[in-house]
């Protein structure tokens, strides 16, 4: 003897089929068999009855409160604005540098650079990298000292290095070589297009 | 008309998360602001409480900033944000377990209420025993029976095959039927 199928109706049809013909919406959607099994009748009404609280949930209209993500989006706007980027579309998505990476890695090459005893860096706000520099490639701005900076637009990028060289060197042929390397190594590590890079020998030590 | 509404919609937001991509800030803001009730309502089905489903979508507009880069554009923008919403809503429940059952502190419909507050009160039961589904069955129940989704669409938001998604809205429709008889 075997034990009946609870998901099984006398008719032979499944609650199973039903639940689903109600919850896709199709309740009343009853073919021939349906429309004359009592059994098919009830099950689909009581399960049209059950579901109805689904059904509201589903069609409510649901609004985010008033001012929700004012405060979300205002912080990604405090982040953003902190933050100048180089974009390199890839065939999987876009990389984005951030402008101190750029930074950085001209710092880093410049420093290694024979007859450069120390290149500083400092992150500038764009606005501020954007303003225009001295004939002589200085900033104007009455407290640019020593540093490194980095404006990035799309795949280019500007840089402007100051350094303190060793005393002895060709200041000239020193630049170049900085200059040189600083593209390079930008290049290479970050597939950001050097369009310009300035070199600024401020001091000379002995 | 609805789908050419759809189309064009979809249309408006490569246009959008093109811009994003490129650092468009104003874009973002916009791009946010379309889908900001969809954010909010999938996290409130997915979760059952207001208080979380604020807390998700104020993460979900930080964290897609960054994420917008990752949107290869294979898939539609909407769905992708889909999988977003649903994951951080998973990554959400996961870390902060409930120690109390869901429904105990909520009252039963009281005899002699009028019908607003029994519709919303029967909205919020509801909820809760949505939430109260295992994660995978109720990201699908809130994807396809709320959402409107197909199961393909489903299956590209969860990452598995339509025949999962058949069994696990069928076994969540199986778990909430219980539940809603319950009431009765």
């Amino acid at each position: 003897m075997t034990t009946p199928d609870p998901d099984r109706l006398r008719c032979g049809r499944t609650t199973d089929d039903i639940l689903d013909q109600v919850a896709d919406g199709r309740g009343d959607q009853r073919d021939g068999h349906q429309q004359s099994c009592p059994h098919c009748q009830a099950v689909l009404g009581e399960y049209d009855r059950l579901w109805a609280p689904l059904r509201t949930l589903a069609e409510e209209q649901v609004t985010a409160p008033d001012g929700l993500l004012d405060t979300a989006l205002a912080r990604v706007r405090g982040a953003v604005a902190q933050t100048d980027y180089g974009i390199i579309d890839g065939p999987q998505g876009v990389t984005r540098i951030a402008a101190r990476v750029v930074v950085v890695t001209a710092r880093e090459s410049a420093q290694e650079v024979s007859g450069v005893r120390v290149a500083l860096s400092k992150y500038l706000h764009p606005t501020l990298a954007a303003r225009p520099t001295h004939p002589h490639g200085r900033h104007t701005l009455p407290d640019a000292g020593p540093e490194v900076t980095a404006g990035v637009a799309g795949r280019s990028t500007a840089i402007e290095i100051t350094v303190a060289a060793d005393y002895g060197h060709d200041l000239l042929e020193l630049s170049e070589r900085v200059r040189a390397e600083v593209t390079d190594r930008v290049r290479a590590l970050t597939d950001l297009e050097p369009v310009q890079v300035t070199v600024i020998i401020d001091d000379v030590l002995d | 008309m609805t789908g050419d509404h759809d189309a064009l919609d979809e249309q408006a937001d490569r246009w959008l998360v093109d811009k994003v991509r490129g650092g468009d800030m104003d874009a973002y803001e916009v791009l946010i602001r379309r889908h900001r009730d969809r954010i909010y309502r999938i996290a409130l089905r997915m979760l059952g409480d207001s208080h979380d489903a604020e807390d998700i979508a104020q993460d979900v507009t930080i964290q897609l900033w960054t994420a917008v880069t990752g949107f290869a554009g294979s898939a539609a923008f909407t769905t992708w944000l889909y999988r977003i919403v649903v994951n951080r809503c998973h990554n959400h429940r996961r870390g902060r377990r409930r120690t109390r059952p869901v429904l105990d502190t909520d009252p039963a419909p009281t005899p002699g209420a009028d019908d607003a507050a029994i519709t919303r009160e029967q909205s919020a039961a509801t909820l809760r025993s949505v939430a109260a589904l295992p994660p995978p069955q109720r990201a699908v129940l809130v994807l396809v029976q709320m959402e409107g989704l197909s199961y393909r669409e489903a299956a590209a938001v969860t990452g598995e095959s339509e025949a999962t998604v058949r069994g696990r809205l069928h076994r969540a429709r199986k778990a909430l039927i219980t539940d809603m008889r319950s009431w009765s």
